[in-house]
């Protein structure tokens, strides 16, 4: 019972440091659209030749700029010690991660929705690949977030100042790219691709948590 | 016996007997292998160009051997705690990315004349620039963190989640229709390849992995005079 | 009572301390002294099981804090030397997931009147990172008061205080003492308590 009490209280500061870092968002979405725009002045505003190419590059540029927000995942809360006081009152590193990553895919993945089918505006996307990408980056982008939480938990114990983490990131994120724009190139296999997705999902919220809180011990012991 | 693959003392021992004969050996194979290579005939629709495939394919074999490696040294130093099997993953690594590096370039220098382009996006080539990729980061996340006991268990989880890709390099050419041609040597019943090619292509594979494991040794011993403090 | 028995620790083949021995019965007040880098907060560290010692036995209460870690943890209070609030939180919000999170019983008028013997009480819808050091470690101290545990673990708990709220921590710890409580805390001052015990490191 306390420990439900607990997780309410872990989301309501998460929440409240949203809407004081409410900020850092915005201007996520601004790098988002303004890559956008520079993608489209480089190739040209030819219709047919934004139309091929809008879903790649618009998941593409959703993968950076959300590599941008990953260095905050843990830094703050690891600087100034929050991480030992709420480990101190009874919730376990792993818990801890889990609940780290729900609430960065519901505070800074969700709300990147709202730019979604602006983008697809500027790329004259048909009705049905919108709707696909939205789905695709529900289930992605919390596939995001556990990459990122492992990520941005190596950087803790990374002196050198290496962006090794946002390239792991990178490289992991391939798969997950080439399944979630496979959806709309074949219609008959968009079941199974999404199974797909979904089952790599459950694979990181397995992996993550476990792999995170190792890393944040270790840091707290290197420190 | 095989005590000297995970005890570095017993390693020393052994190297320092087996060392000379093996120079002498690797230098008795690359001699016959060039020597083979170059008496070895012509394709009759490559020509010249054929002879880029005696450094082409040991290259590629020896990447995913070199990686096939590190991955059971993982697999033994995480399970069993043995710390002789993390100096193996840092030495033998910038080897692996060396061997990679070798393939990539030899294999754009053969696709130039025969499919007219350096590089096209087909499964097995993609998937072996994403080996060289595992390599590269492998060897930065050795210069990553302080601390000596997380770096090792990092790289080996690293590596052991990079394995992935060995499977996909090995049957991206069955799974998937590529430019790229289907296995020729490793067919089980019957080898696609004639003798008086297969001939030079194995001499040259020896020579490689003669070449490779000389290296790898040396880099290790290296590596062991470092650590002596650990061990 | 907290017992703990020939500690050791070493960092990168250094050794920082060595077969240390320290009692702390119920009604007793400990401080830690010593030197910059003598190892004071490594040892704090170590007795919270943060970090690894390399031999040597912890006992909360008669049992091995390794296996009990969380029945140790919920009767310790622990207070950083550096600031533990988020800076972008209010002052108030910081001490509602501070009491929610050690689900304390204090109502909101005693936490309104404990910020005002600290004298904070006029900043408290301002976000943290406004206030100077002396009041967010002020703040911090609130914590002690808040989580009402028994073994108060504090490092460095002097730093950036006035004199009179020097005098009103010691009385505090006092307090504490007086109901049955631990403290144990670092400092390289000689503070005035009377009964203080002193371990030299």
């Amino acid at each position: 019972m306390f420990l439900i009490k607990k997780i309410f209280l872990f989301f309501k500061r998460e929440l409240n440091l949203f809407y004081n870092n409410i900020a850092d968002l915005f201007s996520n979405i601004l790098f988002f659209f303004l890559s956008i725009f520079i993608f489209v002045f480089a190739l040209g505003a030819e219709e047919q030749l934004l139309r091929s190419i809008g879903l790649g590059i618009i998941w593409s540029l959703l993968l950076l700029s959300s590599t941008l927000s990953l260095r905050k995942f843990y830094e703050d809360d690891f600087n100034n010690g929050v991480i030992k006081i709420i480990h101190m009152s009874g919730i376990s590193y792993e818990l801890f991660v889990f609940l780290k990553i729900l609430s960065h895919f519901f505070f800074v993945q969700i709300p990147f929705l709202i730019s979604i089918p602006i983008a697809c505006i500027f790329f004259n996307l048909p009705i049905n690949e919108v709707y696909n990408l939205m789905i695709t980056f529900i289930i992605g982008s919390l596939i995001l977030s556990c990459l990122g939480s492992i990520s941005a938990s190596m950087n803790l114990l990374n002196k050198t100042n290496f962006s090794i983490g946002s390239i792991i990131v990178l490289l992991f994120s391939i798969p997950v790219i080439i399944f979630s724009v496979g959806i709309n190139n074949s219609e008959d296999s968009f079941r199974s691709l999404i199974n797909l997705l979904i089952g790599i999902t459950l694979i990181f919220l397995g992996v993550s948590p476990w792999s995170s809180a190792a890393f944040i011990k270790l840091a707290l012991r290197n420190k | 016996m095989f005590n000297f693959l995970i005890n570095p003392n017993q390693f020393n021992k052994f190297v320092d007997i087996i060392f000379k004969p093996l120079v002498i050996i690797a230098l008795i194979t690359l001699s016959a292998g060039l020597m083979l290579v170059y008496l070895s005939p012509l394709d009759y629709q490559q020509g010249l160009t054929v002879k880029i495939m005696y450094i082409h394919v040991p290259s590629a074999w020896l990447a995913l051997i070199t990686y096939a490696i590190m991955t059971i040294y993982s697999i033994v130093g995480l399970a069993f705690k043995i710390s002789f099997s993390f100096i193996i993953n840092k030495a033998i690594a910038p080897i692996g990315a060396v061997f990679t590096i070798l393939c990539l370039l030899s294999g754009s220098m053969w696709g130039k004349p025969m499919w007219g382009t350096w590089w096209v996006w087909d499964a097995r080539l993609t998937s072996v620039a994403i080996l060289l990729i595992i390599y590269l980061l492998i060897i930065f996340l050795n210069q990553t963190f302080e601390n000596r006991e997380v770096r090792e268990k990092t790289i080996a989880i690293f590596i052991l989640i990079g394995s992935v890709n060995l499977p996909i390099i090995k049957f991206s050419v069955d799974w998937w229709n590529t430019l790229h041609q289907p296995a020729s040597v490793s067919k089980l019943s019957s080898p696609s390849i004639d003798i008086s090619m297969l001939q030079p292509l194995l001499t040259m594979t020896l020579a490689f992995s003669m070449i490779g494991l000389i290296i790898a040794i040396l880099r290790i011993k290296a590596e062991i005079l470092l650590r002596k403090k650990y061990l | 009572m907290l017992l703990i028995n020939n500690l050791s620790f070493s960092r990168n083949d250094n050794i920082i301390f060595q077969n240390l021995n320290l009692s702390l019965s119920d009604r007793s007040i400990t401080q830690i002294r010593g030197k910059n880098g003598s190892g004071k907060t490594t040892l704090l560290q170590v007795i919270l099981n943060f970090l690894e010692c390399k031999t040597g036995e912890i006992f909360w209460e008669g049992k091995n804090i390794k296996k009990n870690i969380f029945s140790f943890y919920n009767q310790t209070t622990f207070i950083m030397d550096h600031n533990t609030c988020t800076r972008k939180m209010t002052i108030l919000d910081n001490i509602n997931f501070w009491s929610g999170l050690s689900s304390s019983k204090l109502t909101k008028n005693e936490i309104l009147l404990l910020l005002e013997t600290f004298n904070i009480q006029k900043y408290q819808n301002t976000k943290t990172m406004y206030l100077s050091a002396g009041e967010i470690k002020k703040l911090e101290l609130l914590r002690l008061v808040l989580e009402q545990k028994k073994l108060w673990i504090l490092d460095e708990p002097y730093n950036h205080l006035d004199d009179l709220s020097i005098q009103i921590l010691n009385q505090t710890f006092i307090d504490h003492i007086n109901k049955d409580g631990i403290v144990l805390f670092t400092s390289h001052l000689n503070p005035s308590i009377s009964n203080l015990e002193v371990v030299e490191l």
